[in-house]
């Protein structure tokens, strides 16, 4: 009990004095997770959209796959994008192994079938008819796909919110191509886990609360964002 | 601006669900596309403004149409009215700002439809909180604020309630005659044909059977499913009457005769056995088997006969039409 409610003492310290290598750590974290999500959004939107709208042979198999993509262990992920970019491997002469860019890399091949899943997902909630009657208004198909888009943007910012929650707490991959160097790709997983390893219980908590404080407001914000638009009906 | 089509054909998995060798709705006249159900109404109204895969010419003032020419003039209206998660102005609004039109232009225009179909008192509302008849006064608003030079109508009024649908059939005739559009509209209600179209034609398993003036075209039909289409679903065969042709007769227009009735002047009367009573609140059919089909009456008659016996039925022969086949 002692080593918890020290722990949790100690961890607020930490926060509120601002102790520099949390913050920087935090900040690592937000620029990769969220650089990751947008790729992840940028390319899982599109596809998601297709495999919900198209009407192809093999639709059914890709929608599968992308489902079982929302399983995808994370630890896979870093593994497939180490070798990918281990020196000797394919991509090796670009030397992005343990940097940030790594990172993203491999998160955002987490997120990415995340995004896919769940964007088909969000998309066949919409009306059957509604890129129907959109051109039957006179729009173009890319103005009928934008407002098809509008109308799912609720389900599309859940979408966003399940691939940064996804990404953001995931440690194997982070550590399998990020290599948690301190002050470089050290995000507040991996520095959790290494604070546990050594028995520094208080730093560890203090990196979970940052990261449970992320997740809080990420959340804030969407279902604010929510609200407002169910508000206004 | 005219619409038409030549040789127009939706083939899905090998059948031929739609077969129009031509159609034309000339500018400024509504044309009602009359059939039963999976008669391929719906199919032909999307296949004329390609809003689905077909082969074959759209017409536009009598030149090829291209997709992109047929939506800057079409604005459709479909069955069940899709609406977007706003407020009803900003959904009356929607078919203009697809057309890039600015929101505020978008807006202003669209307000006097809502005000044309009864409904700008919902303006501010969420669409979602809409009954269906409501909503379907704003979709029908929506189409009408692009000014489109060609309007389509798949079955507007199907799914509302009676009063509501004359009342809407009625905005909707006002409002048709503000706006010169070519108007198509589908619908296997006849009443709703009479009300709007000038002319009217019959499509039965994807092929047009009959066209012309709306009024002569209820009231003649050319073949045994058309007239069963109109409503003259008592077919009574050569063999029966005599004649070289098939008549046939609406049932309300059957009369059932007493046993010592003396056949009525002018008439043609034949023989059956009852065979099913139904009640209809009022009036009641009475299914007559004549020994070739079943013939109908709906009447208001005091009905004594019990299933089984003998019953003579009556027919004006102004009532009677000739279907040659």
């Amino acid at each position: 009990m002692d080593v918890l409610g020290d722990g949790l003492v100690e961890a607020v310290r930490l926060l509120l004095t601002g102790d520099q290598d949390t913050w920087a750590i935090t900040g690592l974290t937000l620029r990769v997770s969220l650089t990751a999500t947008v790729i992840a959004l940028l390319i899982g939107v599109p596809l998601g959209a297709v495999l919900a709208l198209g009407r192809f042979r093999g639709r059914r198999v890709l929608l599968a796959i992308a489902n079982t993509g929302m399983g995808l262990p994370p630890v896979v992920v870093g593994l497939f994008v180490t070798v990918l970019l281990w020196r000797s491997g394919p991509l090796g002469a670009l030397g992005l192994l343990y940097t940030p860019t790594a990172m993203v890399i491999a998160q955002a091949g987490i997120a990415t079938p995340i995004v896919v899943a769940l964007t088909a997902a969000a998309l066949h909630q919409v009306d059957p008819d509604f890129l129907l009657q959109m051109r039957g208004l006179g729009a173009t198909r890319v103005r009928a796909l934008g407002a098809l888009l509008t109308e799912a943007k609720l389900p599309l910012l859940a979408v966003g919110m399940a691939g940064f929650g996804a990404v953001v707490s995931e440690v194997g991959a982070a550590q399998m191509v990020g290599g948690n160097l301190a002050g470089e790709t050290r995000v507040l997983t991996t520095a959790a886990v290494l604070a546990t390893s050594r028995g520094q219980f208080a730093l560890a908590i203090a990196f979970g609360l940052v990261l449970l404080a992320i997740a809080f407001a990420v959340n804030l914000a969407v279902t604010f964002a929510q609200h407002r638009q169910t508000a206004t009906r | 601006m005219s619409i038409g089509c030549r040789d127009l054909r939706v083939t899905a998995g090998g059948r031929t669900l739609v077969s129009v060798a031509a159609l034309d709705i000339d500018d400024g006249e509504t044309v009602a596309i009359l059939g039963p159900n999976g008669a391929g109404k719906s199919t032909l109204l999307r296949a004329l403004v390609h809003l689905t895969q077909s082969s074959g010419t759209v017409l536009l003032d009598g030149q090829p149409a291209t997709t992109t020419a047929l939506r800057h003039a079409v604005a459709a209206v479909l069955q069940r009215p899709v609406l977007q998660r706003a407020t009803v102005l900003d959904n009356a609004a929607a078919g203009l700002r697809l057309r890039g039109v600015r929101r505020a232009e978008a807006r202003r225009r669209a307000e006097p439809w809502l005000d044309a179909l009864g409904v700008a008192h919902l303006a501010p509302r969420h669409a979602r909180t809409l009954s269906g008849g409501e909503a379907q006064r704003v979709a029908i608003a929506r189409a009408l604020a692009v000014a489109p030079r060609v309007l389509v109508l798949d079955e507007p009024f199907s799914g509302l309630d009676a009063t509501t649908r004359t009342d809407l059939l009625a905005d909707l005739r006002a409002a048709l005659d503000r706006l010169s559009a070519s108007v198509l509209l589908v619908t296997h209600d006849r009443a709703e044909a009479h009300a709007l179209a000038q002319r009217t034609a019959l499509l039965v398993d994807g092929e047009i059977r009959q066209i012309g003036k709306t009024s002569s075209v209820l009231d003649e039909p050319a073949d045994p499913e058309c007239a069963t289409l109109l409503g003259f679903t008592t077919h009574l065969p050569p063999a029966l009457t005599g004649r070289d042709v098939l008549l046939v007769a609406r049932p309300e227009r059957c009369t059932p005769l007493g046993d010592t009735t003396p056949d009525p002047p002018d008439s043609l009367v034949f023989e059956g056995v009852l065979r099913r009573v139904v009640p209809l609140g009022g009036a009641v059919r009475l299914d007559v088997d004549t020994g070739h089909g079943l013939a109908a009456s709906v009447t208001t008659a005091d009905i004594t006969a019990a299933p089984g016996s003998p019953i003579r039925l009556a027919v004006n022969v102004d009532d009677l039409r000739a279907c040659g086949r």
